[in-house]
C-alpha cells in the first residue's frame, strides 16, 4: 500500500527501547540478530495507530516520555520499529534538534548546503534555494560566520529557514520553535500555513500549547507510548491538562506545620457546578472553590482571602471577606459564577484568620487549575466581545 | 549518484573538522611518513646495515605511504561514527557516508603522496615501465580494501566500544609484521622458516597491496599473477563484506549512540 504526497501512516507502530546500555550481547548474537537487542527496557511506542492526511497540521503533546520524540525520529526513519509501520509519503524533511546536522565549523551558508544533502538534494536544488534561505533567516552578514558563533536564535532562523525551503510533502518539527523570538515565529506560522496550502503536512511536537493552537486544527496526546486523544485542538488540550493534573496533590499547604495561625485552611479544593472536583477548566465555565476552615481558638470575626495569580504570579483576582464567628471545622464555598479567565495555568490560594490579627489574611493553601485555550482570543481576562458594523456615519469636522 | 553531493559535503566537511586551527593542514599527512622514512633509512640502510637494496629510501617510502594510508584510515573510520552521534541521533541519511567520507579524506592525502612518489621513483630509475599503468587499478583496489574494512570497524566501534583501542593496541604490532622495511624473502631469518614467510605474505591482507604497489612503482615491473589475484578478492571481498555488515548492524546505530 504506497501513500500519497504527504499521507502519513503508523499502523501498530511499536518500538521499545533499553532502560541501561544491554552490554551483554556477544559479538555472535550481534550478527545473528543483526543489532537488534533483546529488550526488556520501556516501550516508547505501543502499537500506536495514527493516520494523518495531506495538508494536514497536527500537534503531538503528551507528557515527558509519552512517546513524541520517538514518534518523530520513527516516522523520520531514523529509528527503526520493533513492530508495525511508519511511513510518510513524498519527501520527509526533520527539524529534530537545533544544530542537528551542522557542521559547527561550517559558516551558515555551507550548512545550507550540507543540510540539504543530508536531505537528499543535489547541489543544483540547493544552489536556486540558497538565496531565499538567507534571506528568510535574516541572518545577514552572521551567514558567512561559523555557526559555533551561533545563539540558539540563530540556529533556529538557520535550521527552520532550511527546513521550511526544502519544498517536502511532510514536515516533522520538534520543540524547537520555542527559542525563537516572537517576530520570528509568527514568520514561521506563516511559512508553515504557505507549505500547508501547497499541500504540506506538519506534525509539530511542543509543549506550548499556543503554538499547537496557532498552527493545528488537530492534537493527539500520547501517554506512556499509546495515542490517549485523538481530534480537535480545544479538546485534545483539555484531555491533555486533564491528564496532567493526575496524580498530582490538588493542593498543597503555603505553611509550615509548625506555623499554625488562629485559623487554618484545612482543605482546598475545586469543583465544577456539578459539584465534581476538576483542575481544568473552560472559560465561562462555573468554579466553586470550596474550602474548610479550622478555628483554633474561637474566633469573633473571621476573614478569608482568595487570590488568583497566573502562572508567571502576577496577580488576577483578590478579595477579603469578613465571614463572622467560627468555632472548630466550617465548610465555605467561594463561587464563581462565570470563569472570566482565557486560557493558560492559574494558582488559586486562600487563607483565613481572626479579623484582631494585625495583617491581611497570610495565604494558607494553593490550588493548581487550567483553563483550555480558545482560538478566538488570547491573554488573561475573558473580554471577547461582537463585532457588528455600525452603518454609514459621516464624519463632519 | 544521488548521495554524490551529500559525499562531497561530507568529505568537505572532515576536512574542515581536520584541517580547522592548523598551521601546516593538510602537509601534516606528508609529515608523518616522511619522518617514519628518514628515520627507518637511517636505521636499516645506515646503522643496521641489513637492507641492501638499491635506493633504499625509495623502497621504504613506497611501503610506508600505502602503510600509513591504511592504518590512518582505520583508526579515523572506527571512532567516526561515534563522533558524528548527533548527525545520525537527529537526522535521516546514508550512515555509509560518515566512514567512507573518513576513508576519502585519507586517500586524498595519500593520493597527494602518490603524486610526489611516483615522478621520484621514474626520476631515480630513468625508465618508464608499461606496468605503472597497473598502479591506477592497485590504488583502487586498495581503496576498496580500505573503504571495506573502514565501514566495518566503524559499525562494529559502535556496538563495542572496545574496537579502536584494540585496533589502535594491534596496528603497531601490524606494522613491524608487513613487509615495509624489507621484502619478506630478503628478511634474514626467513631462509630457515619458509613457512613463516608465507604466512606473512599471505595471511596480511595489506601485505600483497605493498608488494604489488612497490612491485610496480620501485621495481618497475608487474607483479605476479598470484599477488594480482589475491589483491583483486581481497580489495573487492573487503568492500563486500564492510557493505554487508554495515547494512546488517546500522540499523539501531540511533540508539545505541
Amino acid at each position: 500500500m504506497s501513500l500519497l504526497a504527504g499521507e502519513i501512516a503508523l499502523d501498530g507502530a511499536s518500538r521499545s527501547f533499553a532502560l541501561t546500555p544491554d552490554r551483554t550481547n556477544t559479538l555472535k548474537e550481534l550478527f545473528v540478530r543483526g543489532g537488534r537487542r533483546a529488550r526488556h527496557g520501556v516501550r516508547a511506542l505501543d502499537d500506536v495507530d495514527l493516520h494523518v492526511a495531506p495538508g494536514e497540521a497536527v500537534g503531538l503533546i503528551g507528557r515527558n516520555g509519552a512517546g513524541k520524540t520517538s514518534t518523530l525520529r520513527c516516522l523520520a526513519g531514523i529509528v527503526p520499529l520493533d513492530e508495525g509501520r511508519a511511513e510518510c509519503g513524498g519527501r520527509t524533511v526533520s527539524l529534530l534538534e537545533l544544530g542537528a546536522g551542522f557542521g559547527a565549523d561550517f559558516t551558515g551558508r555551507e550548512n545550507i548546503l550540507l543540510s540539504g544533502a543530508l536531505h537528499g538534494f543535489g547541489r543544483a536544488e540547493m544552489e536556486e534555494r540558497v538565496d531565499r534561505i538567507i534571506e528568510f533567516s535574516e541572518l545577514g552578514d552572521f551567514i558567512d560566520a561559523p555557526v559555533r558563533a551561533y545563539s540558539s536564535g540563530m540556529q533556529l532562523r538557520l535550521g527552520f529557514s532550511i527546513v521550511a525551503h526544502l519544498d517536502a510533502d511532510v514536515m516533522l518539527i520538534d520543540e524547537v520553535l520555542a527559542v525563537g523570538d516572537e517576530s520570528f515565529q509568527r514568520k514561521c506560522m506563516a511559512r508553515i500555513a504557505e507549505r500547508m496550502a501547497a499541500g504540506a503536512t506538519l506534525v509539530l511536537v511542543s509543549h506550548d500549547p499556543t503554538a499547537i493552537e496557532r498552527i493545528c486544527r488537530r492534537v493527539v496526546v500520547l501517554d506512556g507510548g499509546r495515542v490517549a486523544f485523538d481530534g480537535q485542538v480545544a479538546d485534545g488540550l483539555l484531555f491533555y491538562h486533564r491528564l496532567l493534573g493526575q496524580g498530582e496533590e490538588r493542593a498543597r499547604s503555603l505553611r509550615p506545620d509548625s506555623h499554625r495561625a488562629a485559623v487554618d485552611v484545612e482543605e482546598l479544593e475545586l469543583l465544577d457546578e456539578a459539584g465534581r472536583p476538576r483542575a481544568v477548566f473552560r472559560t465561562g465555565e462555573q468554579l466553586d472553590v470550596r474550602l474548610r476552615l479550622r478555628a483554633r481558638q474561637a474566633a469573633e470575626r473571621a476573614v478569608v482571602a482568595v487570590e488568583v495569580r497566573d502562572q508567571r504570579g502576577e496577580l488576577c483576582f483578590r478579595t477579603d471577606e469578613t465571614v463572622g464567628a467560627l468555632d472548630g471545622a466550617t465548610d465555605l464555598t467561594f463561587s464563581v459564577p462565570r470563569l472570566n479567565l482565557m486560557g493558560g495555568d492559574y494558582d488559586v490560594a486562600v487563607g483565613a484568620h481572626d479579623q484582631d490579627a494585625p495583617a491581611s489574611p497570610e495565604l494558607d493553601r494553593v490550588a493548581r487549575f487550567a483553563v483550555t485555550h480558545s482560538l478566538d482570543g488570547e491573554g488573561i481576562a475573558d473580554l471577547r466581545g461582537t463585532w457588528s458594523p455600525v452603518g454609514r456615519r459621516e464624519v463632519v469636522r | 549518484m544521488r548521495y554524490g553531493f551529500l559525499f562531497e559535503q561530507m568529505v568537505r566537511r572532515e576536512l574542515r573538522q581536520k584541517y580547522k586551527g592548523s598551521a601546516l593542514g593538510v602537509l601534516w599527512y606528508l609529515v608523518n611518513p616522511l619522518v617514519l622514512m628518514g628515520a627507518y633509512a637511517l636505521v636499516f640502510s645506515v646503522l643496521l646495515k641489513v637492507a641492501d637494496l638499491p635506493d633504499y629510501p625509495l623502497f621504504l617510502l613506497v611501503g610506508l605511504i600505502v602503510w600509513v594510508f591504511f592504518s590512518q584510515a582505520l583508526l579515523a573510520a572506527a571512532p567516526s561514527l561515534v563522533q558524528n552521534a548527533a548527525l545520525v541521533r537527529k537526522v535521516r541519511f546514508p550512515r555509509e557516508t560518515i566512514p567512507a567520507s573518513v576513508a576519502t579524506v585519507q586517500l586524498a592525502t595519500f593520493l597527494v603522496m602518490l603524486a610526489v612518489v611516483a615522478p621520484l621513483a621514474l626520476v631515480i630509475r630513468g625508465s618508464a615501465d608499461p606496468a605503472l599503468a597497473l598502479l591506477v587499478p592497485l590504488v583502487a583496489l586498495l581503496f576498496s580494501l580500505v573503504l571495506g574494512l573502514s565501514l566495518l570497524v566503524a559499525v562494529l566501534h559502535a556496538h563495542y566500544r572496545d574496537v579502536e583501542p584494540v585496533l589502535a593496541a594491534m596496528l603497531l604490532p601490524w606494522f613491524f609484521l608487513t613487509p615495509i622495511f624489507l621484502p619478506i624473502d630478503s628478511m634474514p631469518g626467513i631462509a630457515d622458516h619458509a613457512w613463516l614467510g608465507e604466512v606473512l605474505r599471505w595471511g596480511n591482507p595489506i601485505a600483497p597491496f605493498i608488494e604489488a604497489i612497490r612491485d610496480v612503482l620501485y621495481a618497475g615491473a608487474a607483479p605476479t599473477g598470484g599477488t594480482l589475484l589475491y589483491v583483486l578478492v581481497a580489495g573487492l571481498g573487503a568492500l563486500g563484506l564492510g557493505v554487508g555488515l554495515f547494512r546488517r548492524l546500522e540499523r539501531d546505530l540511533a540508539v545505541i549512540l
